[in-house]
């Protein structure tokens, strides 16, 4: 029988690695096991390839807007390709320095797709096919999730493309339409808009970005229309034509048949969770709406299985996966670690304006009971914004009218998604109003908008 | 102005707190290093229910190496209070036997009659060192240092064993409650207790402590005692054995009982009228009820 480990962990996503690498440091003999790629999706196909995709189009649009800020600059194209190129390299970057941590942290890698035998045991199957047994005390599911796909929208390879075509694509669309206007589809939109693409959001609900406060989601619908891209809500596509010139896409819009002509289509409708062929049927563990069942510590409902991230119920969010890992480290050595807050886990979009958000939105407060104060303040009102030539923008602040607790903050605007930590900690560190509001921000930066929407909501807002 | 010790507490917890007029020194943090959050506050609020048992500990075990187990909040408070006990209050032990037959006739009689709650020996017991305290008032006492402390009811401290550990919720002025009502305390204390949900005002102080092994089947023992208490009662498991009754070997239900006390605050004299008033109750539970 092979050599038995404390704590052996499938998928080396952001959930997985992190917590192979919290178990080490806890003195466990940790293993991790992966099938594709070290850092996962986030990391390869998520989460910092777009970040570079979408820093090109910025770069891009800083060019075509230099007049109005003194520089003359023309000529400036996007070359695709090298975009993509850079994306990649940085992926491959990260990907290695996934691997570096591992093994400094001496924690051993397997590569191949994994699957429970027993409560103690995975078969790791490797490309040649050959299989070997691992044996471990504790085991952690952190297999992550895949494009959801719709019948009908099947990636193609060419026409029709998840997030996963979309970020390595060799032309750029004529026109793209985005089906889905969660983070990941208003990434893409914004990426392609960029560079030139006609766009098209379709949402089934009756606004995009349905997750975020539907104040802010407005503004962030006026934006990108009037960078030109085509929004439908309450939309469902119904169709999909393909011929070799172009897609024709069937839409039903509150009853109302539409037909767009398209040259692409991105899907981008949510994730599944990678629940299959891993053995959770021989161990009967427990699963939920598609995702695995798991208690405050992750354990399953079998106590040494845990499962982190997106195979477990979300928000499908990296950041949240690597917590979930740290948290079952701990448990399993014994320890007893804190619990995860959802409504503490913030959330961001780099589309462009971006989107940043935590807690409750206006909303969910009232339907959770809350009498609230909301403070607003506009990018508009902010120095070091109109310094930027970034005068479009909102950071709002929900708090509990009763003991002045922040419930939630939601912006939208440059660089809110750099901003949005400042009330992460405060709400962590459960401040009310009056610390933040005596909190001295420093002048002149875009935080100063956090300090004036809390002013705001009590009604002392300066600059205003 | 004074400089009170300072409470560690986030800001809305304090909020809620003032707002609801609590008293942030009574109540237990959970957050980092004992901080006061909002959680805290407001289940000191309104308790919660009682909720099973949080799920058991699955950790990673090595299999000959010994393992290092980190002390948690309560391993650590029982070792330094025991510690502290042990060292420095002069212990002395009285033991007694007492007859339970009319205690367990009596037990029967109103148990018959009660549904839902079930009166425990133990509940007679509360009840019983309620009473001798009441009625031996110099030993309802704690020793202050610098003086004595003379306490007015009798505050009965009971442990409670748990996972990892045990706590000893008090049963405040036992003296003036009906068996019913200490018995129905005693079941929402253990089971708070058991969650680790017992609010310090739930366990500190206290006249007497009560140590019950006897469902283990520990004839008799000698308990440390729980400061600042003066006394704590060590009691054993019933049994039946054969006693000398006018000349005749009679089967009598028989308890031991230990009693360990404070020198400095209960002397030798004073420690067994306490003991012999605790057996009194016991032997005429009718007593109980006057």
């Amino acid at each position: 029988m092979s050599e038995e480990f404390d704590y052996l962990v499938i998928g080396a996503g952001p959930g997985g690695y992190v917590s192979a690498i919290r178990a080490a440091q806890l003195g466990l003999k940790a293993a991790i096991i992966e099938r594709e790629h070290f850092g996962g999706i986030c990391l390869n196909w998520g989460c910092i390839p777009t970040k570079a995709l979408l820093r090109s189009a910025e770069v891009l649009e800083f060019h075509h807007h230099a007049a109005n800020y003194g520089v003359k600059s023309s000529g400036a194209t996007a070359d695709l390709p090298a975009m993509v190129k850079r994306s990649r390299d940085i992926a491959k970057q990260l990907n290695q320095g996934v691997q570096h941590l591992l093994k400094k942290n001496k924690v051993p890698s397997f590569m191949g797709a994994a699957k429970l035998v027993s409560k103690h045991e995975v078969q790791v199957t490797d490309k040649a096919g050959k299989t070997q047994h691992l044996r471990a005390k504790n085991i952690v599911i952190a297999t992550g999730a895949r494009a959801r796909i719709l019948p009908g929208m099947e990636p193609d390879g060419g026409q029709i493309m998840s997030y996963r075509e979309a970020m390595v694509a060799e032309k750029i669309p004529s026109h793209l339409v985005v089906v889905g206007t969660g983070a990941i589809g208003v990434e893409f939109a914004s990426f392609y808009r960029a560079l030139g693409a006609e766009v098209t959001l379709v949402e089934m609900l009756d606004r995009i970005l349905p997750a975020e406060d539907a104040e802010i989601a407005a503004m962030a619908a006026k934006s990108f229309e009037k960078r030109g891209m085509n929004i439908r809500n309450k939309a469902k596509v119904s169709g999909v034509k393909k011929s070799p010139q172009g897609l024709e896409i069937m839409i039903e819009t509150k009853g109302k048949q539409e037909i767009i002509k398209a040259s692409h289509l991105l899907s981008a409708v949510g994730v599944v969770a990678n629940i299959e062929d891993i053995g959770l049927e021989a161990l009967s563990i427990a699963t939920e709406t598609g995702c695995i069942k798991v208690n405050a510590q992750c354990q399953t409902n079998i106590p040494n299985i845990y499962a982190i991230g997106d195979v477990t119920k979300g928000p499908w969010l990296a950041h949240k996966a690597s917590h979930e890992g740290v948290i079952a480290a701990e448990h399993a050595s014994g320890g007893h670690p804190h619990e995860l807050e959802k409504l503490r886990i913030p959330g961001c979009t780099y589309a462009n304006p971006q989107i940043a958000s935590i807690g409750h939105h206006e909303e969910s407060a009232k339907a959770a009971g809350y009498e609230i104060r909301v403070g607003r303040f506009p990018f508009m009102g902010n120095g070091k914004a109109l310094a930027l030539g970034e005068a479009e923008g909102m950071v709002k602040t929900i708090f509990d009218k009763k003991t002045g607790e922040l419930l939630g903050a939601h912006m939208i605007g440059a660089e809110v998604t750099e901003l949005i930590q400042g009330f992460a900690v405060a709400i962590g560190l459960e401040t009310t109003e009056e610390e933040l509001m005596n909190i001295v921000f420093p002048h002149p930066t875009l935080s100063e908008m956090m300090h004036e929407s809390v002013l705001s909501a009590y009604g002392r807002a300066i600059h205003i | 102005m004074a400089n009170p010790e300072r409470v560690k507490a986030s800001p809305l917890a304090r909020r809620i707190a003032k707002t609801n007029g609590l008293d942030l020194s009574q109540i237990n943090g959970s957050g980092p290093n004992g901080r006061i959050i909002k959680r805290d506050v407001e289940q000191a609020k309104a308790p919660p229910q009682q909720k099973p048992t949080a799920a058991i500990q699955h950790g990673a075990q090595t299999t000959t190496q010994p393992e290092i187990m980190p002390l948690d909040g309560m391993r650590k408070t029982i070792a330094a209070r025991l510690t502290e006990a042990k060292q420095t209050v002069p212990h002395f032990y009285l033991t007694i036997d007492c007859r339970l037959d009319d205690l367990l006739t009596a037990r029967k009689n109103m148990n018959a009659h009660l549904d839902g709650v079930k009166i425990s020996v133990n509940d007679f017991i509360i009840k019983a060192m309620a009473l001798a305290l009441r009625d031996v008032p110099d030993a309802n006492a704690q020793w202050g240092g610098d003086h004595i402390l003379k306490l007015k009811q009798s505050d009965v401290a009971v442990a409670v064993a748990i996972e990892g550990g045990l706590f000893t919720p008090v049963i405040r002025a036992a003296e003036s409650k009906g068996l019913k009502e200490i018995s129905a305390e005693m079941k929402a204390l253990a089971g708070l207790a058991r969650d680790r949900k017992l609010t310090p005002d739930q366990y500190e102080g206290g006249s007497t402590s009560i140590s019950n092994l006897g469902m283990f089947g520990v004839k008799n023992f000698q308990a440390v005692i729980n400061p600042p208490q003066a006394t704590i009662l060590a009691v054993g498991g019933g049994e039946e054995r054969l006693i000398p009754i006018n000349g005749q070997a009679v089967v009598a239900n028989m308890m031991t009982v230990t009693l360990s006390c404070d020198h400095r605050v209960v002397d030798g004299a004073l420690g067994a009228q306490l003991l012999h008033a605790f057996k009194h109750y016991i032997e005429t539970p009718v007593a109980l009820a006057l």
